[in-house]
């Protein structure tokens, strides 16, 4: 394997195509009209265009994405996460075209993308599974006969879509009598946003925290899993901090969970790197949720506390190698790491996007921290994908010390002109239901409904007082700007003001 | 030189001169000595031996990090400081371009202040665009499922 195409954009393009430098193999990258000069089209060796802005007409393009690769030789493809990674016909694509694919088979794809086949493998393998029905419920089955299958389930229930995601389609029923009209919304909500009202009954666990077990597995038939992840902060079903390894894990259960996740794996014939997610209650059951079948968005925290280098083994697997990781030192996590979610996103305005130019910006670096970023100032965050602009991990020695040195990364990140999610972090790492590792899934949620919309960016009267103080003197130099006296006359191309000068100017600073 | 600064409301009185290397301001009767250093367009600010970095972009003063928003009120004009903004009709705009995906009002509904008007997708995220203060629907200039500009207006309150 001499040269990889990575079919994806942002951050994860940058973290393959570091990989791939790691491992003197070439990166090729490919770009939409709008990402011509993003992070990773000029890091890359090579860059292919392969259409408009709009997903469908470039990253989501599989006869584009093959055909860069043919053109510039590249021998396998690297899928990232979101866009083509979890779509078969995409992996069945590049097998057919003598690519290498580098994550699962197009079967293995298949099979876990459907929800009732990966909990139908789940329980083959013996893993438990929340309480429910096994078979979808089509349109004809009648509301009396669901009633009955609810009533030995035990509310409260859960009502999905067969073909569902993102929430839609689901409902919460927490007695037999709100039932019917339960099932008639979730019904038509499935058929408008699937084109299939099918649903399918799930018990509900109250207060689940969400702990998922990263795999990778050879092509000799070799699985090793590694320590959880704990991603219980959510906000609408969306993760925005992930931990490793959770504060609710025991040692006997770490073994036991990792080992349920491997035997799924194993059962399948998984191959490269997945993860298998559950919810734990509180007694500590835990039900299997669903496996995702690629690389995930928070792997770097898994690598902070194993040393593993989970793209470079994707790689190696996909090239044959077979896997020669310690499966002790894999679920033995030295210190402890957490991941931000940094995101162009306002927190002050209901988390709503704010896309645009990255006038400004300060990384946090120094010990412990790594920013996986796809971004850099003067870079513009562009409207058309996922607005996640890094992803800010730390580690310490043990949770309160890698708390504290993400709190100071945030205190360093600055990010000026659009708004993030930096603010809420910092409010967020001083709650002290997360700093004690209270939580559940739904946690986020009810937190911030409780704020009531009150501003997470609140200067201090100190800052405050600094931001009049920068802001006045501003004012001050503007009145007579070709004074010779004046040191910051925007005129001399030496004077170290001008850049700030002639922003404000054009900005409009002034009354 | 005297000079009037609003942050969240609250009035500054600040007065600037020029001292030996350094600004001398006083913020409301506080006398500092400000030394002022710009390095690739961040301002290294040292207030007596107190460090800050600051970044001015537009309205935003960052300060360590922490967006300020400030208006300043020039000495001779204090009094057309957001007046415009004061009453007339609450016009509605998207704030980037996107899908109307829903319509929560029509012409003729009273709205509260922080009601959800219309429902904006951009960036594969839904957004509800709420009232900024009570009033009555007077247009809605949009239909659901169609694409709209940012700054297009989607809904006008009077």
């Amino acid at each position: 394997m001499d040269k990889i195409l990575i079919a994806n954009r942002g951050e994860i393009a940058v973290r393959v195509i570091r990989a791939c430098r790691d491992m003197g193999i070439g990166a090729v990258a490919v770009y939409s009209d709008c990402d011509r000069a993003a992070r990773h089209v000029r890091l890359a060796d090579e860059a292919v265009h392969i259409g408009g802005n709009a997903p469908g007409d470039s990253y989501l393009r599989i006869d584009r994405i093959i055909d860069a690769a043919r053109r510039t030789g590249a021998d396998a493809v690297h899928p990232g996460y979101g866009f083509l990674a979890e779509n078969e016909d995409f992996a069945a694509a590049c097998r057919d075209a003598g690519l290498t694919f580098i994550g699962p088979t197009p079967e293995a794809i298949a099979l876990m993308g459907s929800k009732t086949a990966a909990r139908q493998a789940a329980m083959e393998a013996g893993v438990p599974v929340v309480p429910g029905t096994e078979e979808p419920l089509g349109p004809d089955v009648l509301d009396a006969t669901i009633a009955g299958v609810a009533d030995g389930i035990g509310y409260p229930i859960m009502i999905k879509a067969v073909a569902g995601g993102g929430g839609k389609g689901m409902r919460v029923v927490t007695s037999a009598a709100d039932l019917p009209s339960a099932i008639r919304a979730a019904r038509s909500e499935a058929q408008a946003s699937f084109g299939d009202p099918a649903i399918y009954l799930e018990r509900r666990i109250a207060r689940p925290r969400h702990i998922e077990v990263q795999l990778l597995g050879d092509r000799h038939g070799t699985v090793v899993p590694f320590v959880e992840r704990e991603c219980s902060i959510q906000r609408r079903h969306q993760k925005v901090i992930e931990e490793t390894p959770s504060p609710a894990m025991s040692r006997a259960l770490r073994f036991r969970i990792a080992s349920d996740a491997a035997a799924i794996a194993r059962s399948v014939g998984y191959t490269n790197a997945g993860t298998i997610e559950f919810l734990l209650d509180e007694d500590g059951q835990f039900y299997f949720l669903e496996m995702n079948t690629r690389l995930q968005v928070e792997h770097p925290i898994t690598e902070m506390v194993t040393g593993i280098d989970l793209v470079q083994w994707q790689i190696r697997i996909a090239r044959g190698e077979p896997l020669t990781i310690d499966p002790d030192a894999a679920l033995k996590p030295r210190g402890h790491a957490i991941e931000c979610r940094i995101y162009a996103e306002d927190p002050d305005a209901g988390f709503m996007p704010s896309p645009g130019h990255i006038s400004g910006l300060r990384v946090p670096s120094g010990p412990g921290i790594r920013d996986d970023s796809g971004t850099e100032a003067g870079a513009d965050v562009p409207i058309f994908y996922d607005p996640m602009i890094s992803k800010l991990v730390a580690w310490g020695d043990d949770r309160p010390q890698a708390i504290a040195r993400m709190q100071r990364a945030l205190r360093e990140y600055d990010v000026v002109g659009i708004k993030t999610t930096v603010p809420f972090f910092r409010w967020m790492l001083d709650q002290p239901d997360f700093r004690e590792a209270r939580f559940h899934t739904a946690y986020l949620d009810e937190l911030l409904r409780s704020r009531a919309g009150e501003p997470f960016t609140s200067a201090d009267d100190e800052r405050v007082e600094v931001a009049v103080i920068a802001a006045a003197i501003q004012q001050f130099l503007r009145p007579n700007p070709l004074n010779p006296l004046n040191p910051l006359n925007p005129l001399n191309p030496m004077n170290p003001m001008s850049a700030w000068r002639a922003r404000a100017r054009t900005e409009g600073l002034r009354d | 030189m005297t000079l009037h600064v609003d942050v969240k409301g609250r009035r500054f009185t600040v007065e600037v001169s020029r001292g030996a290397g350094a600004f001398l301001v006083s913020i409301d009767g506080r006398q500092h000595e400000v030394d002022v250093k710009e390095v690739d367009g961040v301002l290294s600010l040292l207030i007596g031996t107190k460090s800050y970095e600051v970044v001015v972009d537009g309205m935003m003063v960052h300060v360590d990090g922490v967006p300020v928003e400030v208006s300043i009120v020039a000495p001779r004009r204090r009094a057309a400081t957001h007046a415009e903004e004061a009453d007339g009709p609450q016009r509605i705009t998207a704030p980037m371009p996107g899908k109307i995906v829903k319509l929560l009002v029509k012409p003729g509904d009273k709205v509260d202040a922080r009601q959800g008007l219309v429902v904006v997708e951009a960036m594969k995220m839904e957004n509800e665009l709420r009232a900024r203060a009570g009033g009555t629907v007077s247009e809605v200039r949009v239909t659901e499922g169609s694409s709209v500009e940012a700054g297009a207006i989607l809904v006008v309150l009077e």
